[in-house]
């Protein structure tokens, strides 16, 4: 086979087999993890105070499959994932699928909500910063960001109930109600869940905004620009804002991980019912085919992304395709 | 230059106060007086009282020291073995290095605290698997951190040359390679440390973590929330513990990059 | 500071737009529950937040439990008992349906009890069904159980065995997602870790009810977020709460509160099969030492009573806890028994711990009390998969739990400390206990009954496996427009059917 392939396209097909090496090692890792924790899902469904007998752990344990060894029973799962077919929940009989289908739109409007609240106050607050300079203004900005940085988002989220219970007990903001309902009461009531959760993206991304403003304004171009007669504004902001992009980009896909991760926390805190309560109430329950299904496909979600993202560093940064 | 003193002073005395929580704190940590239970801020109680009349100041004393002990032990045996593995990844090169990283990526594909739920469920709550599945998630992190820079020190004249006067590779490595990282090692050290403090928490907070009657802070938070508009003590002056901790190691990791790295000053 | 405005920025943005929100359809109750149901099969859940969301509102029995936990016709509007007591007639209601709009008829009545007892369901409710023999259908609207022997307590026992569609006998999922019963409500739309919606069912036999339109339990799990949700009004009803919870709302403007001392208690178990507890003295130290009134202060926020082996709820029963010795806080006390029963040193014991925050807190307490007098004690936070299968195999020193109760003594006592009993976990055996409480299971005179069950608390208090603690104050919060709701000790939300929100 005489075909030719670019540079760039032997990269793209290395990084998809990276891709499909690692999504196997995952789903592994995944399906192990969960027959290691100890506890037996069958214990929890006969449940407290009840006659438990060896005949009906023998049954159920024999329904749910946990009877076959273990290469099997992974096997088995996978041949089922790759034709869609997640598996039903042992408690609702319901299929994960459809489980997941419902949890995971609250999960990924909070983080939207926060990635879009984060980078998009991140520009203005960034410029502002960029104002203010030298060395007293300088640490000032540094010690606030970096409390944005550091501050524990469960904490916040919970300090920001309290006082709204003590300002503005009769404000409806918690809560959740989806989107088809009532649109206007969705966003408002995540508007303070994605603040405590987008509040280090803030942070972090003010801080590139500002070194890529500052950076702008040191250029040549810049100067000449400014000699030139152009609007000195308008430069700055194209300039520096395109220098703050590439770093951005690369950040995002770590920052989807902070989010994804955070969002289990922030949910709840808010009583959001989204992805992180379904995965930690499946831990509870012992409910193997949803937690296994769950984990695989956020892990999955936030593979995929991070793969996007660095296409679009390709994309973007030229000095990469060299 | 003055921000690095700063946050180096904040994190050597919350480092004493917490090392030496025992002699700081007014009180036992988990004495209970329950005739004096959630009380406000006083004179004899400086932070109040929780819901069994313990010292929320005491308990925050002891608590950070379970936080920072947690958080440095994952974050060392992540260093030390993500930071060796970075190494002989870069030295070696090849197969190992491709089978090394790739391991890598595999635990890095999960989302960091998804990863850590996973592991402490498997282990089953306490202190300790915390720590490992703090650990587990920052390993790949040390390795990544290290792979880069290690390879190119690895190119340079200077190893070259130790290879050529015969020495040998554990000791380029630790010897020759190890050192010219140290400030890249510092500085990611004390960020991750940071932010091992927040994860550290969060576990806690979701009864992943530490168990009672130990102090935590993570889990004053989440014990304190049941009563939050009774007694708001607990909860919110935990929570402030924890952004405080957070916050003197991570400044201490942003202020010294500035001066160990002038290069990146200003990044965040 | 830039933080601080923003914030107060976005505040103000959003109280621009949130003005107008809020006005729901005035009768359909909003509810605020802590947790999700596990699945609405009556059968199969074994949790308390699925009991609470359907028995009563969307299932009935044959017999119910009113608010004063009596007895009262269910489905059944009738019944008598044959001579030697091993017969129950069950005459059903005329024109009843269920919520698809079929009629309930015996051959309905019987299949549910099949389904109950069938291996495939594996219902955990099968044990409250031990006496059975078997189930008939005289005609459409007569039922008999026959019985294998005598049992007092059937009539409470099948207060709880929900009647379904005869069609649901082989059907093991259906109702997990689509339950069908008799009750005041029918199911309407479950969005899971969202809410659970019910209908009023407009065929409902008893005329007049229900009164509202529709509830819906919206599930969520943050105490903080409950308790804002029903200041501002967003939420109608906070049913079956903590004191920690009720203190915060208490005095609440458009708040009220209803109260009942509880039927479940909070309880250390201990395994008398092995040292330490397999001496009745290391037992009764653990008494002595502890300070029941210490624990509800902290960890019931004060709201609660102490309790020995049956509820204060359950007046015509329950012995005051002032006639056992062993309940007196005598720390001295406890260790002089321990030296007697030959420990020179502290007693090592551990204690597992059932994962909820109320038990949680009194093992932190329980702890401190038992190491003042004796014990050193290590406490093991379990998850709850965990806890319950060492709590199955007997794998424990000392475990703290709590447990529902029930509303007749035999039910608790018979399978919970009779030697062999299903869920005497404590290996506990004492022969004149199981004597008391063969004889009681037989008698029909109440005075009989209640005498052999003085004796048996007596017995129990201060020899047997388990130190009850405390039995706490339930609450329901509700918004002052609310009527027409009383709160039940058993956490039945069967009143619903007569609740208005106006």
């Amino acid at each position: 086979m005489a075909l030719r392939l670019s540079a760039l396209q032997r990269l793209l097909l290395a990084r998809l087999l990276d891709l499909a090496v690692v999504l196997v090692a995952v789903s592994m890792i995944v399906f192990a993890m969960i027959r290691l924790i100890p506890g037996d899902a069958v214990a929890i469904m006969l449940g407290a105070n009840t006659e438990v007998t060896p005949d009906r752990i023998a049954a159920l344990r024999a329904q749910i499959g946990l009877d076959r060894p273990i290469h099997e029973q992974y096997l088995g799962w996978i041949a089922k994932v790759l034709r869609g077919d997640l598996g039903t929940s042992l408690w609702t009989g319901r299929p994960v699928i459809d489980e997941i289908a419902v949890h995971v739109w609250p999960t990924v409007q909070l983080t939207v909500l926060a990635l879009v609240l984060g980078a998009g106050l991140a520009v203005p607050a960034g410029c502002l910063m960029a104002r203010l300079r030298g060395g007293g203004a300088d640490a000032a900005m540094r010690i606030v960001t970096v409390a944005g940085l550091t501050i524990p988002s469960f904490w916040l989220g919970i300090v920001m109930i309290l006082a709204l219970a003590m300002v503005a007990p009769s404000l409806q903001l918690l809560g959740y109600v989806p989107f088809s309902v009532d649109s206007v009461g969705n966003v408002t009531r995540l508007a303070l869940p994605a603040f405590a959760l987008g509040l280090p993206i803030l942070a972090n991304l003010s801080r590139l905004v500002r070194s890529a403003m500052l950076d702008a304004l040191g250029q040549d171009y810049i100067r000449t620009a400014r000699a030139k007669g152009v609007p000195e504004r308008g430069v700055v902001y194209r300039h520096a804002l395109r220098n703050a992009l590439i770093p951005f980009v690369t950040s995002v896909g770590i920052m989807t991980g902070y989010l994804l991760g955070g969002a289990i926390v922030v949910e709840q805190v808010f009583a959001i019912p989204g992805l992180g309560r379904l995965i930690l109430g499946a831990i509870a329950e012992r409910n193997y085919p949803l937690l296994q299904a769950t984990i695989l496909m956020v892990t999955l979600g936030f593979v995929v992304v991070n793969f996007l993202v660095d296409l679009l560093y390709l994309a973007i940064d030229p000095r990469v395709r060299a | 230059m003055r921000l690095l003193w700063f946050a180096v002073a904040l994190v050597v005395v919350q480092g004493l106060v917490a090392g030496f929580a025992g002699f700081v704190a007014p009180y036992d940590p988990v004495g209970q007086d329950i005739m004096a239970r959630m009380q406000g801020p006083s004179a004899a109680h400086w932070l109040g009282t929780d819901q069994f009349g313990r010292d929320v100041l005491s308990r925050i004393i002891h608590g950070s020291r379970t936080s920072l002990f947690v958080s440095a032990l994952a974050v060392g045996v992540a260093l030390a073995l993500g930071g060796t593995l970075g190494l002989v990844a870069a030295f070696y090169r090849g197969w190992t290095d491709r089978l090394v990283m790739r391991a890598m990526d595999v635990l890095f594909a999960f989302p960091v605290m998804l990863l850590a739920i996973g592991v402490v469920a498997v282990l089953g709550p306490r202190q300790e698997t915390a720590a490992v599945a703090i650990a587990v998630v920052y390993t790949p992190i040390f390795a990544r951190l290290l792979r880069g820079p290690a390879l190119v020190v690895c190119e340079s004249d200077y190893v070259t040359g130790a290879r050529a006067a015969g020495a040998g590779d554990g000791r380029i490595i630790f010897l020759h390679v190890l050192p010219n990282l140290a400030s890249v090692v510092l500085v990611q050290t004390s960020l991750l440390l940071s932010a091992a403090i927040l994860v550290e928490a969060s576990l806690s907070f979701l009864g992943l973590g530490t168990q009672p009657p130990t102090p935590s802070l993570g889990l004053m938070l989440a014990e304190g929330r049941n009563f939050l508009m009774l007694a708001p003590w607990p909860a919110v002056f935990s929570g402030m513990a924890i952004l405080l901790l957070a916050f003197g190691l991570n400044l201490l990791g942003d202020a010294l990059r500035d001066t160990l790295d002038p290069r990146l000053r200003g990044q965040p | 500071m830039a933080r601080i405005s923003f914030r107060s920025m976005l505040l103000a943005g959003v109280l621009a737009v949130a003005g107008p929100l809020g006005v729901a359809s005035a009768q359909v109750l909003e509810v605020a529950v802590d947790a999700s149901p596990v699945g609405l099969d009556p059968h199969r859940a074994t949790a308390f937040s699925t009991f609470q969301m359907i028995n009563g509102t969307i299932y009935e029995g044959l017999t119910a439990i009113d608010k004063d936990l009596r007895v009262t016709p269910g489905v059944a509007e009738s019944w008598t008992v044959s001579a030697d007591g091993k017969a129950y007639t069950f005459k059903l209601r005329n024109g009843m349906t269920f919520h698809d709009g079929s009629k309930v008829e015996a051959a309905d009545v019987v299949a549910t009890i099949n389904r109950v007892l069938s291996k495939e369901i594996a219902s955990p409710l099968a044990s409250r069904l031990a006496a059975l023999d078997r189930a008939e259908a005289v005609n459409a609207g007569t039922v008999v159980l026959h019985l294998k022997e005598p049992a007092a307590p059937l009539l409470v026992s099948i207060a709880t065995i929900a009647i379904v569609p005869r069609s649901m006998e082989m059907e093991k999922d259906a109702l997990q997602r689509a339950p069908i019963g008799t009750g005041p409500f029918k199911f309407k739309e479950w969005q899971a870790n969202g809410f659970v919606a019910l209908e009023r069912h407009a065929g409902y036999w008893r005329a007049g009810a229900p009164k509202l339109d529709g509830i819906k339990f919206n599930i969520v799990p943050e105490s903080a977020t409950r308790q804002v949700g029903l200041a501002s009004g967003q939420y109608a009803m906070l049913p079956n709460i903590d004191a920690a919870t009720a203190m915060q709302l208490k005095g609440r403007p458009g708040v009220k509160l209803a109260e009942t001392l509880e039927l479940a208690y909070s309880f250390v178990g201990v395994n008398t099969s092995r040292p330490p507890f397999d001496d009745a003295r290391v037992r009764q130290a653990v008494n002595y030492a502890l300070d029941r009134q210490q624990i509800i202060a902290a960890a019931l926020f004060g709201a609660g009573v102490p309790g020995g082996p049956l509820s204060p709820a359950l007046k015509d029963w329950a012995m005051p806890v002032s006639e056992f010795a062993c309940y007196k806080h005598d720390p001295a006390k406890a260790q002089a028994l321990l030296k007697e029963a030959g420990h020179a040193g502290p007693v090592a014991i551990t204690i597992n711990v059932l994962p909820r925050q109320d038990i949680r807190d009194m093992a932190q307490v329980v702890q401190a009390q038992l190491n003042k007098a004796g014990f050193r004690v290590e406490l093991k936070n379990q998850e709850l998969g965990q806890f319950i299968q060492d709590w199955r195999n007997g794998n424990f020193d000392m475990f703290a739990s709590t447990n529902a109760g029930s509303p007749d003594p035999d039910d608790y006592f018979f399978r919970t400390f009779r030697t062999g009993g299903s869920t005497n976990v404590f290996k506990y055996s004492n022969a004149e206990l199981d004597g008391l409480l063969d004889g009681a299971r037989t008698m029909q005179d109440a005075g009989q009954r209640k005498a052999a069950y003085a004796k048996a608390q007596g017995i129990l208090a201060c020899d047997g496996p388990v130190m009850h603690v405390a039995y706490g104050q339930l609450f329901t919060a509700m918004r002052a427009n609310v009527n027409g709701f009383e709160i039940i000790a058993n956490r039945s939300l069967s009143m619903l059917a007569d609740t208005t929100s106006r």
